[in-house]
């Protein structure tokens, strides 16, 4: 089975564009969003309304979370004074634009979703989370610790945990178990659809193959490919600076941070 | 803040408070500030033995994680375990209930590598 799985497009329309060009080429099974559809970009609802239209199965991201309940506060634990001042006129502008239906919509997404693969020789619990099991808003960076990672993927009983919110994609495989009887577990940071901010500016998701022989046994039985997609930067950057959004939001896409 | 002016302090932004011979042991406001929210404290077990400045656990905050490095010598005697369940009493009360160890002091010797109140002010506001 082929799953596309993609999240924090923060109202990039023409990066959500482009993300389903470039699927809808492809032969795939199932598709997942991890969610943060909202913020950064002029463009929620239609953004919203995208993804509603094909009934694609979403969970929320913290910045959806704020929205849905009209909040000023979107959860995303920014440090630097101009960090907080730019977020701020984010937030409110979101909460300007955004329609009542699809703030109602927001509302309602779940927290997470978890999906049990019976296969031939085991079970596999793939867990999809916006930032951590534990925390719609927690920033699981790569260099995070194998001890740390391990504990919060046991309790949360994930086999592959894939999730969003730091827009920097990774694979990590960990050890849960021992070298006689491994228990190997995948931790996947999708990227960003809309925001990227791993020095590459294109958007990012990935496409996660599991076939009937996996296993967490075998390490290599699942496939993780990162695809890289191209989209109008110009245009969505422009639309920022000639919105009330911070113009450092328009050098963030055309630079990737 | 009066409650803090009794305890000493390390350098890496762990705090004791000494009675008799046990310490409690947190992380200073200053510390929990510049973490942000706290979402895991990994406690150590109690009857674990740390040297001074060794590492006995570590918080795990929304965005950062930061070892913890004790600020004396001595045995675990007691961990929090009101942190489990709710890790953010070390944002809310550093200095009280979220305390994270309670330790059998080795050597007393060792406060003269600690910092006092006063001093501890003046390396956090450097």
């Amino acid at each position: 089975m082929k799953i596309v799985l993609f999240s924090d497009i923060h109202s990039n329309l023409p990066a959500l564009e482009s993300f389903f060009d470039d699927v809808d080429k492809r032969d795939v099974d199932a598709i997942y969003c991890l969610g943060d559809l909202v913020g950064y970009n002029i463009w929620p609802n239609e953004v919203i309304e995208e993804i509603r239209k094909r009934k694609i199965p979403t969970i929320a991201g913290n910045y959806d979370f704020g929205i849905g309940r009209k909040s000023d506060d979107c959860g995303c634990a920014y440090k630097t004074d101009e960090e907080k001042a730019n977020g701020k006129i984010s937030i409110s502008l979101t909460n300007e634009l955004v329609s009542e239906n699809n703030r109602a919509y927001l509302r309602t997404l779940p927290a997470h979703v978890n999906v049990e693969f019976q296969l031939n020789d085991d079970q596999l619990n793939l867990l999809l989370v916006h930032g951590s099991p534990r925390k719609i808003n927690e920033y699981l960076f790569e260099d995070r610790g194998e001890k740390s990672m391990i504990r919060i993927m046991e309790q949360a009983n994930a086999d592959i945990m894939c999730f969003g919110h730091t827009h920097k994609p990774y694979h990590r495989i960990f050890n849960s178990g021992e070298e006689s009887k491994p228990h190997f577990r995948h931790a996947i940071n999708l990227g960003s659809i809309g925001k990227p901010k791993d020095s590459d500016s294109r958007g990012s998701y990935v496409i996660l193959e599991i076939d009937e022989n996996a296993s967490v046994l075998n390490k290599d039985s699942i496939s993780v490919e990162f695809v890289k997609f191209k989209y109008d930067i110009e245009k969505a950057a422009k639309a920022v600076e000639d919105s009330k959004l911070p113009n450092s939001y328009a050098d963030n896409l055309r630079n990737g941070y | 803040m009066e409650t803090t002016k009794d305890l000493y302090f390390s350098k890496e932004h762990t705090w004791i408070k000494i009675e008799n011979k046990t310490g409690t042991v947190g992380i200073t406001a200053f510390a929990q500030g510049e973490l942000g929210e706290i979402v895991y404290v990994d406690l150590p077990n109690v009857g674990d033995d740390f040297k001074q400045d060794e590492v006995f656990g570590s918080v795990e905050a929304l965005k950062t994680v930061s070892d913890l490095f004790i600020p004396l010598s001595g045995e675990v005697t007691a961990v929090n375990e009101n942190l489990l369940d709710n890790p953010t009493l070390v944002n809310e009360k550093p200095f009280d209930d979220g305390w994270i160890i309670k330790l059998k002091i080795d050597n007393v010797d060792e406060l003269s590598n600690l910092l006092n109140h006063e001093d501890y002010q003046k390396i956090i506001t450097e």
